[in-house]
């Protein structure tokens, strides 16, 4: 198994937690396996298809690359943590009436990607959206949906604000 | 036309929420009590035979709780392919092999407490490997000397034929003005389904099976599993949960008959994921092909005689490879009244070939159009009109087709396509005649099916009619994400007159669910389409006839239209919602159930078209191509949900578009194995890969047999994107030269791609 065990801390959509994970355990890992949050996706492993992407302070990142002891401290919002109150976050929304979810394999991932951009640059243009994206594969949507998708809800989060 | 009030009319898919918020289970979202891991030791050799394998180091690996090796399982040979059992599926492959054909085979396997101790356990595995020479590419395995893959079954790689003709080819081309001939060779690419193959399967105490796995085909694999565990069909029970794509790789087995025998042998549920590496080498790829093409066609532009000669790399095992060649024949939709196709299925030690959408239509199709395009060049007829002077109308059959064509709205695909093309060019200036970047407009035409072109397409439907008038519809097939359970319940509402939200759906669970053919040959909106359309007139039959009981009345007087049922009683008509009916079947003195239910048995399957444009942008200096724009229309008879639609048909543009221009699995020759087995080194298009993509729709096609009119699109959508490109492609450069040459230059492989086929 693993070389030992470590404590680790952090704040998880929005609450403390505290668990004991293994030394090679992914963030992925532990938040699939140790916390039963199973909307994040296992796509590769590698970092390389972007199932798996959570927001880690602030910023989206692949987990299955995040060693989980690197968590520690950290603030993890991952796409269990987007609903206010059990409404769906806008970009949620979006991607539902926008037709943006085929298969929806890699949805999870693709709008924590999203949700990382929109909270940097509320205003993005539509290159700036496809760069946001280019490390979520997606093979059923062709992206051009889920590009409205994000386009939409960032309409919609600035009327939100007014 | 009539106008309907849920068909035809976009709306969400009935799962999305779910999906978006992260809360719908995949197959590796479900942990079942007592569950553990199983992983499969792979061969590491393209062709080997196993002299000896000791487990006793993996045995002591900490929580490993059980090893298969090749003797302690059934030794049968099965096709993993799930399809009706036709003989051309060849059983050639061993639930696990002492002599593995392919970088891949599965060797043995292990159970274990977690995915880590499996690893461990695996490479604790002590296997010694008497490496066989190998063979990838189709023309060394059909030389004399090459090594035979299945000895024991066939004296030649070369293990099927099939071929079609219709008049005589050879007197065909002797009448032609002009001969056209060329050899095309097309790379294998894989499905990169986002979520990987996966199972859980679970042998009860009592001797039975459950399995949960994204499959395409649960009632083929129900099949297949209990021929080779030597069980009875009702006691395997196959479920599928989320599923994250499909694309036809899991229209076959993957995993489960491992899995199965390790739930056996340890006695508790094993579930198996392939890692992403698995899913490249070791589960299945698009066959790759040698095709010759020849073409006789009269002076004024008339195709007389038409001869395909293709050669399919099956890989190591049969799976679909003879059939995929088969099904190849059908699609072609222009006249050829001398036409001669000939297939050949050959086995090499490359990986496995299966089914990909499209089933071998998109190979021969790429071919084709670039050959329609050099046609019309040389003949100085315009490409389309060249298309449209040779193509097959209404009333009349593809060349080799039993079934006479019922709706076919290809030139009004053109005409819509052109006018989008017409706009675009409006908007943008072309590039100046002497910049270095030169741009093109390529075109392509294709055609495909509503379920299989044998006509042995089959799908069973059954709608449980609830007291307050809402209903489940019970069907087996497989939604993997194009939106089946949501276009059969627009049928469903369409034909009972109610919302859609009195519609469920239990689908794909074969326990419960009624027997029919799988997710695969395009066949949901049509065959399965048409069978959930039979179970709603069923059900409303059935309703007619306790009425009439409940009213004492002839069944015939009583009608349903529109949500309304019209009782013709003797006081006067009486007009019932279905909820008011229902209270009175359920609750009423001879209180029944209402079960409609009707199978469909398609004699035919009826062809949706497309046509496709690319404009492409062909840096002279470096070679770079760039997509601009990609337009694809597409005639799919009556759309039930036209966003659906065209979301499919953003897909396959996707796909196709790596097929034409990223995506290959090459194989390294030192090495002897893939190298393109992770997706840094098989690339798919992100979003920053694609062009703006203009799809659209035509309105006035209406096909007679399908449910409300409809055809079929999934498999349509990426038939004709790679020749549109490689076209446009060769327009920019002026070169006459076949896929996948043009592009070999400019893309990462610096030199003749061939080297790099096999």
């Amino acid at each position: 198994m693993g070389d030992g065990r470590i404590r680790i801390k952090f704040e998880l959509n929005g609450s403390e937690r505290q668990i004991d994970v293994d030394l090679s355990d992914s963030l992925l890992d532990v938040l699939r396996d140790d916390l039963g949050l199973t909307g994040t996706k296992r796509g590769c492993d590698r970092g390389l298809c972007g199932a798996c992407t959570v927001i880690m302070n602030g910023k989206a990142v692949n987990s299955c690359q995040i060693p989980a002891m690197r968590a520690n401290g950290k603030n993890i919002l991952t796409i269990e943590g987007l609903a206010v109150d059990g409404k769906p976050h806008p970009l949620q929304e979006a991607f539902v009436d926008e037709g943006a979810v085929q298969c929806g394999f890699c949805t999870p991932g693709m709008i924590m990607s999203a949700k990382a951009l929109l909270d940097q640059n509320p205003d993005p243009s539509d290159e700036e959206i496809k760069v946001a994206l280019s490390g979520n594969i997606c093979r059923c949507t062709g992206y051009v949906n889920i590009e409205k998708a994000v386009r939409k809800a960032a309409d919609d989060i600035k009327s939100l604000d007014l | 036309m009539e106008e309907y009030k849920v068909v035809g009319k976009s709306c969400s898919r009935r799962d999305a929420l779910s999906l978006v918020m992260g809360c719908a289970k995949f197959t590796d979202d479900l942990n079942l009590p007592g569950m553990v891991y199983g992983k499969i030791l792979r061969s590491p050799h393209a062709h080997a035979r196993v002299a000896s394998i000791d487990k006793t180091e993996a045995e002591k690996v900490d929580g490993v709780l059980g090893i298969l090796l090749p003797e302690d399982v059934p030794d049968v040979l099965f096709n993993c392919g799930s399809s009706p059992p036709y003989p051309a599926y060849v059983k050639d492959e061993r639930i696990l092999t002492a002599k593995p054909l392919y970088a891949g085979d599965r060797i043995a396997a292990v159970a274990a407490l977690t995915p880590k101790a499996c690893e461990e356990a695996l490479a604790k595995m002590a296997v010694r490997y008497e490496v066989l020479p190998a063979v990838f590419d189709v023309r060394d395995a059909m030389k004399e000397d090459a090594p035979l893959i299945h000895p024991e079954l066939f004296k030649s790689n070369v293990f099927k034929k099939t071929e079609m003709k219709q008049g005589d080819v050879e007197r065909g081309f002797q009448e032609s003005d002009y001969i056209f001939e060329d050899e095309f060779h097309i790379p294998s690419v894989q499905h990169v389904a986002m979520e990987p193959v996966s199972c859980i399967c679970d042998y009860s105490r009592e001797g039975k099976l459950t399995v949960w796995a994204n499959s395409q085909v649960l009632f083929h694999d129900r099949r297949i599993l209990a021929e080779i565990l030597n069980m009875r069909e009702n006691d395997v029970r196959i479920i599928k949960p989320f599923m994250g794509g499909g694309f036809g790789q899991r229209q076959q087995l993957h995993n489960q008959p491992v899995g199965a025998l390790l739930s056996k042998l340890v006695g508790r549920p094993v579930k198996i994921i392939n890692t992403r590496e698995e899913e490249m080498y070791a589960s299945c790829v698009r066959m790759s092909c040698i095709c010759r093409l020849k073409f006789g066609v009269s002076q004024d532009g008339r195709i007389l005689a038409y001869h395909v000669k293709v050669y399919g790399n099956s890989g190591a095992y049969c799976t679909h490879t003879p059939i995929v060649l088969g099904s190849m024949s059908k699609k072609y939709q222009y006249h050829a009244p001398h036409y001669h196709f000939e297939a050949f299925s050959v086995y090499t030690n490359a990986p496995v070939a299966g089914a990909m959408r499209g089933y071998g239509n998109p190979q021969l199709t790429l071919c084709r159009e670039i050959m329609m395009d050099k046609m019309a060049r040389k003949l100085g007829i315009d490409p389309i009109k060249f298309r449209l002077m040779n193509h097959v109308e209404v009333g009349e059959n593809f060349p080799g087709v039993p079934f006479t064509v019922r709706s076919c709205a290809i030139r009004e695909c053109v005409k819509r396509g052109e006018e989008i093309r017409q706009e675009i060019d409006h908007k943008e200036v072309f590039l100046p005649k002497d910049s270095n970047t030169v741009e093109s407009w390529g075109v392509a035409f294709g055609c495909h099916a509503s379920g299989t072109t044998d006509n042995e397409g089959m799908s069973s439907s059954a709608v449980l009619v609830h007291d307050d008038g809402t209903m489940t519809l019970l069907t087996g097939t497989s939604d993997m994400g194009q939106g089946s359970e949501t276009a059969f319940s627009q049928i469903l509402a369409e034909e009972m007159g109610v919302e859609l939200k009195d519609i469920s759906v239990t689908a794909a669970d074969t326990s419960c669910t009624p027997y029919e053919q799988g997710s695969f040959a395009s066949s949901q909106a049509y065959v399965g389409g048409n069978a959930v359309y039979n179970a709603a007139v069923d059900a409303k039959d059935k309703i007619c006839s306790v009425l009439a009981k409940y009213y004492g009345i002839e069944p015939e007087k009583i009608s349903h239209k529109k949500g309304v049922f019209t009782v013709k009683a003797p006081e006067g008509d009486i007009f019932l919602s279905l909820k008011e009916c229902m209270a009175k079947i359920a609750f009423g003195k001879e209180g029944t159930a209402i079960i409609g239910s009707a199978c469909y048995k398609a004699d035919r399957s009826p062809a949706p078209f497309h046509v496709c444009w690319a404009k492409v942008a062909v840096d002279n200096t470096s070679g770079v191509i760039t997509l601009r724009h990609f337009i694809q229309v597409a005639d799919v008879g009556t759309a039930i949900n036209p966003d659906i639609v065209k979301g499919q048909l953003h897909g396959g543009t996707a796909q196709g578009i790596g097929l034409a221009l990223m995506e290959q699995i090459e194989i390294d020759k030192t090495a002897n194995k893939p190298s393109t087995s992770d997706l840094l080194h098989y690339k798919v298009p992100t979003s920053l890969d694609m062009p703006e993509i203009h799809v659209d729709i035509v309105k006035n096609s209406y096909e007679p047999t399908g449910p409300f009119g409809a055809k079929s699109v999934g498999e349509l959508s990426t038939v004709a994107v790679a020749p549109a490109i490689v076209n446009a492609v060769s327009n920019a450069t002026g070169e006459n030269s076949n896929f996948p040459t043009p592009l070999a230059k400019v893309f990462l492989l610096g030199g003749n791609r061939e080297d790099f086929f096999y």
